[in-house]
């Protein structure tokens, strides 16, 4: 179970990808950041789950690689909720809904783009850095692999696991630390694999004729629809709110 | 044509045990099956992996159409297509139709034409209903349907296929071979084929025989069969030829 | 010992999308338990099923008439060897099922180094590569080294053929052979002819339903329909005058030649 792009038709996925990039951004930012308050942040992920399941995005994928950040949650929980009153179970709950805002923000994200409106999105962005001399193509390519590496690295631990019960090891690891503590031995050989197995791709790639700093046309036509002009507001939104504070100053 | 020329070629260190490919000739040409057989670590691949230019030589010269293939993959696209050995690492699309597009987007196609080509490969090979499938639900046989497919979509000049039939089930297998004989002989592709599959190298017309790093055969189906018990231990020889060599002996 | 596999009426899904249905079979000991299908037929997800990766089931595996409890009694080596491996060394990928056995390194490296030599592998050339620069088929040599050095009582195969070359396929069919008195092992192959001679069951997935057949019936059901599994042209020829025959030869030039003189002395001598 591994969040990867899975094929639809639903509003998320027939926005624009400047559109969906934009609002999956801002969004981000905004749980990164924000401090609503609890009751006010878990009815906005509501929502957002709502207008996902909406769009037949798989709920149940994300929800189950949410177990890989549990242990995450609970420290930065433990860490947040110790105030100068001693424990406070909102303030751990609130913290802990803005990682798994995040989180999911993230992973509904790559669940309805593409990797070609993925590609689209970076490289509109690093457009205008090209235009300075930044190396804008080469560092698109860098995502281009990244991307295509996400789900792949989120689902090595599970792979590892896997090829470790496929040889004959018991699957009760005893808890997630003594697993984990189990896979440290592993993390150089993994990162070495990843990094021949990038390569392989960046070969393959190279193969089939991309070359960083040739013309290439786009198969998938990206079209402006009336959805996007209203979708557009949300970031629009979103930034406003986040940048408050500087218009209050400036006024 | 490819044209090897005394080539030799070494990973990284070279030490006593470890491969070398030893001063190879041979050249090959379009308008027959090109096929190039082999023990597991014999070297096939790592010709196939120089005939595209993705490694560098260390001596002698490798030309595709008289160019070197090594440049020309740096500088301006490459000379011939190639299918790897592991279907897995090599798609790069998150869907098969991204797949397919993604050669024919780096060609600067018109969308236009990608979708005609993307159409026409996808019914070719029968990956038509999968159009819309992520990569990661396609079996085995898919995925390396999927490679094959991707790679010809492009109608490169040649064509390198490193074991393009080993997870494709009896049925496909026919269906390739009709591909590649169609291509082969009435739209002037140049294929070479990597495979073990016995019943492979009964259908090639050209072979390259290696064994360690070396060039132990070269010569046409009707030589190799002739060449001898010596030269046929190292390879997997066809069932279907013993056979005709068991009726063949009955009537003499 | 295990002596045998069930399966009781399985039914097996990706979401909605129902792959196999009420699947009826069993696999046993001293013989290969080969699985045959077109590509996309489930066959790759049926072993995942046996070795409790893929959980979307229904119905049930029954080892000797109790539920099969498959961690730590399999190994599944799978159609990618590449999946497999997660080492620095050959030698780690080999020593691995060992070590987790509680092994010392001082008794793993003579084991893992014979059963390299086993599966074809010249241990002093490859005993400290990294496993993903070996050669295709050197790669699928030790996925099937590593996944069955220590022995486990179920062994299952995806395309273990796919990129062995003729001498590796050799080894393999003596090594399964040998395995199958004491284990019990499931192949799953595109090249079921060339372990018939070793097969006692051979289960065909399909959408249509599934069969379980012997390797006999599954020749003659070959010959009578090309579509239900295409054996090579040379062979339907030379043994299309005894298509209906029980003991159709297995497909070895050989053996082929041998049936059919002897069935057409047969036919010469009753005529
Ligand atoms: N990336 C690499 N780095 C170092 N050595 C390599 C690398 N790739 C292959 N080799 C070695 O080079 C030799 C030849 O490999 P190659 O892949 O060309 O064999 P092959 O003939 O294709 O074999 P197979 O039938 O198994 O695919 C092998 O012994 C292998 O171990
Ligand atoms: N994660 C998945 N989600 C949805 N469908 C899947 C998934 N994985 C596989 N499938 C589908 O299930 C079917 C069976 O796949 P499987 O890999 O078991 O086939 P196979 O019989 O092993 O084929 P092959 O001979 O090509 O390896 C395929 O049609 C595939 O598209
Ligand atoms: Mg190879
Ligand atoms: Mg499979």
């Amino acid at each position: 179970m591994q969040i990867s792009y899975k094929p639809g038709n639903g509003l998320l996925y027939s926005l624009n990808p400047m559109i969906k990039g934009a609002i999956a951004f801002s969004a981000i930012v905004f749980f990164s950041l924000n401090t609503l308050g609890l009751v006010a942040m878990t009815a906005i992920t509501a929502v957002m789950l709502l207008v996902s399941r909406l769009s037949g995005v798989e709920l149940g994928d994300i929800f189950m690689s949410v177990r890989r950040i549990l242990l995450l949650l609970a420290i930065v929980g433990l860490i947040q909720g110790f105030g100068a009153e001693g424990f406070s179970l909102v303030d751990a709950c609130a913290a802990m809904i803005r990682i798994l805002g995040v989180f999911l923000v993230a992973g509904v994200y790559v669940t309805v783009s593409s990797q070609s409106e993925l590609t689209f999105f970076w490289e509109a962005c690093f457009r205008p850095l090209g235009l300075i001399g930044f190396p804008a193509r080469e560092f698109a390519l860098v995502m281009v692999i990244a991307v295509r590496f996400f789900p792949v690295i989120l689902g090595e631990i599970d792979r590892i696991r896997m090829a470790q019960v496929a040889r004959g090891a018991k699957l009760d690891g005893g808890g997630l630390l003594a697993s984990a503590a189990a896979l440290m031995p592993l993390m150089i050989p993994t990162l070495t694999q990843a990094i021949i197995r990038a390569g392989e791709l960046a070969i393959a790639m190279e193969a089939r004729g991309y070359r960083v700093s040739a013309q290439r046309t786009r198969y998938q036509r990206f079209r402006f629809g009336i959805v996007d002009l209203f979708a557009i507001l949300i970031p629009v939104m979103l930034l406003a709110y986040l940048l408050r504070p500087f218009f209050y100053t400036a006024g | 044509m490819i044209v090897f020329d005394q080539v030799s070629f070494w990973y990284k260190d070279l030490t006593e045990t470890s491969f070398r490919l030893k001063e190879v000739s041979f050249s090959l040409a379009k308008g027959c099956i090109n096929g190039i057989i082999g023990g597991n670590g014999s070297g096939k691949s790592t010709v196939a992996r120089l005939m595209t230019g993705l490694m560098p030589v260390n001596s002698g010269t490798v030309t595709v159409f008289g160019k070197d293939p090594y440049h020309q993959l740096l500088h301006s696209g490459f000379l011939a297509g190639i299918i790897f050995q592991n279907p897995e690492n090599q798609i790069v699309g998150a869907t098969v139709e991204e797949d397919l597009a993604f050669g024919l987007e780096n060609l600067g196609l018109s969308h236009a034409e990608m979708h005609c080509r993307i159409i026409e490969t996808a019914a070719r090979f029968g990956l038509g209903s999968l159009l819309r499938e992520p990569v990661a639900n396609l079996s085995g046989g898919q995925k390396q349907l999927l490679c094959i497919a991707s790679v010809m979509v492009m109608e490169p000049a040649w064509v390198i296929f490193d074991e393009p039939t080993s997870h494709l089930d009896p049925w496909s297998r026919i269906d390739f071979w009709k591909i590649i004989d169609e291509f082969v002989h009435h739209h002037d592709l140049g294929v070479v084929i990597v495979s073990q599959l016995a019943e492979d190298l009964a259908r090639y017309e050209r072979i390259l025989g290696f064994s360690s790093g070396s060039l132990l055969f070269q010569g046409s189906r009707e030589e190799f069969k002739q060449a001898g018990a010596e030269i046929h231990e190292h390879f997997n020889y066809p069932e279907e030829w013993k056979y005709e060599q068991l009726l063949a002996a009955e009537h003499a | 010992m295990l002596e045998r596999l069930e399966l009781k009426d399985l039914t097996v899904r990706y979401g909605r999308n129902i792959l196999l249905k009420n699947l009826c079979g069993s696999f046993s000991r001293r013989q290969i338990n080969l699985v045959v299908g077109r590509a996309g037929s489930g066959k790759s997800t049926l072993l995942r099923v046996l070795a409790g990766f893929h959980k979307e089931y229904e119905g049930s595996v029954l080892a000797d008439g109790q539920v099969f409890e498959p961690s730590g009694n399999i190994s599944l080596a799978f159609q990618n060897p590449e999946a497999l491996f997660f080492n620095g060394t050959v030698a780690e990928e080999v020593g691995y099922a060992l070590k987790m056995r509680k092994m010392s390194a001082r008794e793993i490296e003579p084991i893992a180094r014979q059963w390299l030599q086993k599966w074809g592998l010249d241990p002093d050339r490859c005993w400290l590569n990294h496993p993903l620069e070996l050669s295709g088929g050197e790669k699928r040599r030790l996925a099937l080294a590593a996944c069955t050095v220590f022995l486990p009582p179920v062994v299952l195969l995806d395309e273990p053929l796919a990129g062995l070359d003729a001498q590796g396929q050799r080894d393999l069919i003596s090594l399964l052979s040998g395995m199958a008195t004491d284990h019990i092992v499931i192949v799953v192959t595109h090249e079921p002819e060339l372990l018939l001679e070793q097969s006692g069951s051979l289960l065909y997935l399909h959408a249509d339903g599934c069969k379980s057949l012997k390797p006999a019936e599954f020749l003659r059901l070959a010959l009578a329909d090309s579509s239900f599994f295409p054996l090579p042209e040379w062979y339907r020829y030379a043994v299309r005058h005894f298509a209906q025959s029980s003991d159709l030869p297995n497909l070895r030039a050989d053996d082929v030649y041998r049936f059919v003189k002897t069935r057409e002395r047969m036919h010469a001598d009753q005529l």
